[in-house]
């Protein structure tokens, strides 16, 4: 069994050196028509390039761009889309962060690449497999809200998203992304979604060519959901073990015929995890495992953290790592 | 009913009487200062100056506007946990993290044992207090919303944390009382996010206020109050100051399903719009609170805080409010 070290998703794009502070800076100066668009973007390859040297410091098989470019992890994607209005500002989950609402005013219709531009700077960027980051077509329908009496119905809201995140999922497969993470939180509030969400699913796994398709939940206990997730086409699995003190119990008891990526590092607090508790635990999950491979990886994406403490995290994926195999720390 | 512990307390309001959550915008006077401050420009006293310079303009101007229960308006404050997180032993700063777009705050860190070393808010209470007639609320931000926008590396877990600041947030409102306070609002905006942790907070709050002489309020926003609500009736407070505006009062719906059984602050103006709403549009949200929970029992003000609205908008936005109150009192 082979343990891979794998960023989540995001990364802070803030922190507390001048460097650090480049990003918000330039968006601040870009309002006020002091800087350019191309100085916006030079901002953000920039950052991008600093989230990626965090990760490969901290001795990562598997990186993300950070998801740096992001307004949020809602409208970045849906404000890409025909169809929608951008609105005001709700609570992203249990976080303190927050989103703008996408209003559905009409037909959704994905008119070019939403995130291909970010995969391919990344990956122009190191050797290492840059993993793509989506937010899921259910997720985003779900914190979406739709006028028209028509596109109300959460079914129809769910499949235009599909439709468009299917498209992505295969330009990101023809940009040469090997392994596609699709987020999907918001389906471990809503049981009752489950066989929508498995369509929604399927569609997206027919469009992933020669790409790994991975699902990741958080900001909620997968336990209850866990053997449904095993049933459905895709090849990995992302799940956040800190809001359920069952998970590993029930992973080690069920296995997995998928791969796992095992978010046992909380991303959303500041604390470095005791490496000898985590390294039992992996042990414990592992036994239950088919696949030859797995990873280790935080929570939930690391934007919730101080850059520096995420740094710490990143880190510290390693040093559990080293314990599990008995290298100490 | 609460408006007998409020006479009990000394304290005679009339019908719908007129409120604000806490904040308003700070002028520009003191923004300067602030920024002075930070830079090492002026000194600690200099600054103090100017919060009370700008206390006593809120003071003045809710006076002037009719306001029955008047607030500070929280000049002295940056951001309500991190103002606190200041002022208790056991808290590190922590870095940046992202609130939203572009929009970043150093967020807490629980890096020990929490502890209360003296009056936080109390001299501010009694500045205000002394410029006024009116009653003027003492203002708290709750246990639970301080532990859920902090992190915790000296506590085991959420509830460990939660009723450890519960402890200690308890002495903030002792000192409150004894210092005069009669009315005080313990903030929670965070109680919704979680369903699941509800009654954590609800234990959080009895242990804050138990046995505690004066009416108490809690203000909650943002959040999925179907899966709260009617439980969360169950908070050891006299009054919830609830967002109801900015939600298409769709909260209404859950009460005639569930009785209404406390006293609301009802929010009628929205405080994220810098549109001021016009007088019947307000009076008909006012309508239709009172169509579903006794007049004797509402209060009326603005949504949240109006920190993020001008000076002119927030007086504007005020002046609606003591308009549709008044309108309605009949």
């Amino acid at each position: 069994m082979e343990l891979k070290l794998a960023n989540h998703s995001s990364y802070p794009r803030i922190g507390d050196t001048p460097e650090g502070q480049l990003l918000r800076r330039t968006i601040a100066q870009r309002e006020k028509g002091e800087k350019t668009d191309a100085d916006l973007r030079a901002a953000q390859d920039r950052m991008t390039e600093l989230a990626l040297a965090a990760q490969l410091e901290a001795g990562l098989d598997v990186v993300t761009d950070g998801l740096i470019r992001w307004y949020d992890p809602v409208s970045h994607l849906a404000g890409k889309l025909t169809g929608i209005h951008i609105n005001g500002l709700l609570r992203f989950f249990d976080t303190n962060c927050y989103f703008r609402q996408p209003i559905v005013e009409g037909a959704i219709e994905r008119t070019g690449p939403m995130v291909v531009d970010e995969f391919t700077f990344a990956r122009g960027k190191t050797s290492k497999t840059v993993k793509a980051v989506l937010t899921g077509p259910y997720t985003l329908a779900r914190l979406s809200l739709a006028k028209d009496a028509g596109a109300a119905q959460l079914n129809s809201l769910i499949e235009s998203y599909t439709r468009a995140l299917a498209a992505e999922v295969a330009a990101l497969a023809d940009a040469g992304a090997t392994l596609i993470q699709v987020d999907e939180p918001a389906i471990l509030k809503h049981p009752e979604d489950f066989a929508l969400f498995a369509s929604s699913t399927a569609a997206l796994a027919g469009q992933k060519k020669n790409a790994q398709l991975m699902l990741a939940f958080y900001f909620g206990d997968v336990a209850p959901f866990y053997s449904k997730l095993q049933a459905l086409p895709v090849d990995a699995l992302c799940l956040d073990f800190t809001y359920s003190v069952k998970l590993p119990q029930v992973v080690a008891a069920e296995g997995s015929s998928k791969t796992l990526a095992l978010g046992l590092i909380d991303g959303r607090n500041t604390r470095l995890e005791k490496a000898d508790s985590l390294a039992r635990q992996i042990e414990q999950i592992l036994a239950g495992i088919q696949s030859d491979s797995a990873y280790l990886t935080s929570s939930c994406g690391l934007e919730y953290l101080p850059r520096d403490r995420a740094q710490l995290k990143l880190n510290h994926l390693k040093t559990v790592k080293n314990t599990f195999l008995g290298k100490g720390a | 009913m609460s408006r007998e512990k409020l006479r009990q307390l000394g304290i005679d309001l009339p019908v719908l009487p007129t409120t604000s959550v806490g904040s308003f915008p700070k002028p520009d006077y003191l923004m300067k200062a602030r920024s002075e401050f930070a830079k090492g420009k002026i000194s600690r006293e200099e600054l103090e100056q100017t919060e009370k310079r700008a206390t006593e303009f809120w003071i003045r101007k809710q006076e002037e506007l009719d306001v029955d229960v008047l607030v500070d308006g929280e000049m002295y404050r940056g951001d309500m946990v991190a103002y606190f997180s200041e002022h208790i032993a056991g808290f590190e700063q922590g870095g940046l993290v992202r609130s939203y777009g572009n929009r970043y705050y150093h967020k807490p860190i629980i890096a020990s044992e929490v502890r209360w070393e003296g009056p936080i808010t109390v001299d501010w209470w009694k500045y205000a207090q002394s410029l006024t007639k009116r009653p003027v609320k003492g203002m708290l931000t709750g246990p639970y919303t301080v532990m859920d926008w902090s992190f915790n590396e000296a506590y085991p877990d959420r509830k460990a944390a939660c009723f450890a600041l519960a402890g200690e947030i308890r002495k903030e409102v002792q000192a409150l009382v004894e210092a005069g306070a009669k009315i005080i609002q313990i903030d929670e905006p965070a109680t919704s996010v979680r369903p699941e942790e509800l009654p954590m907070a609800i234990e959080a709050m009895r242990l804050v206020t138990d046995g505690l002489q004066a009416y108490f309020l809690t203000h909650i926003c943002y959040g999925a109050f179907e899966f709260i609500y009617p439980q969360m009736l169950k908070f050891t407070v006299d009054n919830f100051d609830l967002e109801m505006s900015n939600s298409g009062l769709d909260m209404l719906d859950l009460f005639k399903k569930d009785k209404y059984t406390k006293d609301i602050s009802f929010g009628v103006v929205d405080v994220h719009s810098h549109v001021i709403e016009d007088a019947p549009v307000v009076e008909q949200r006012l309508r239709e609170a009172l169509a579903v929970i006794p007049k004797e029992n509402v209060w009326v003000d603005p949504d949240c805080g109006l920190k993020t609205r001008s000076v002119d908008e927030a007086i504007e936005k005020m002046k609606v409010t003591v308009q549709a109150a008044k309108a309605l009192r009949g």
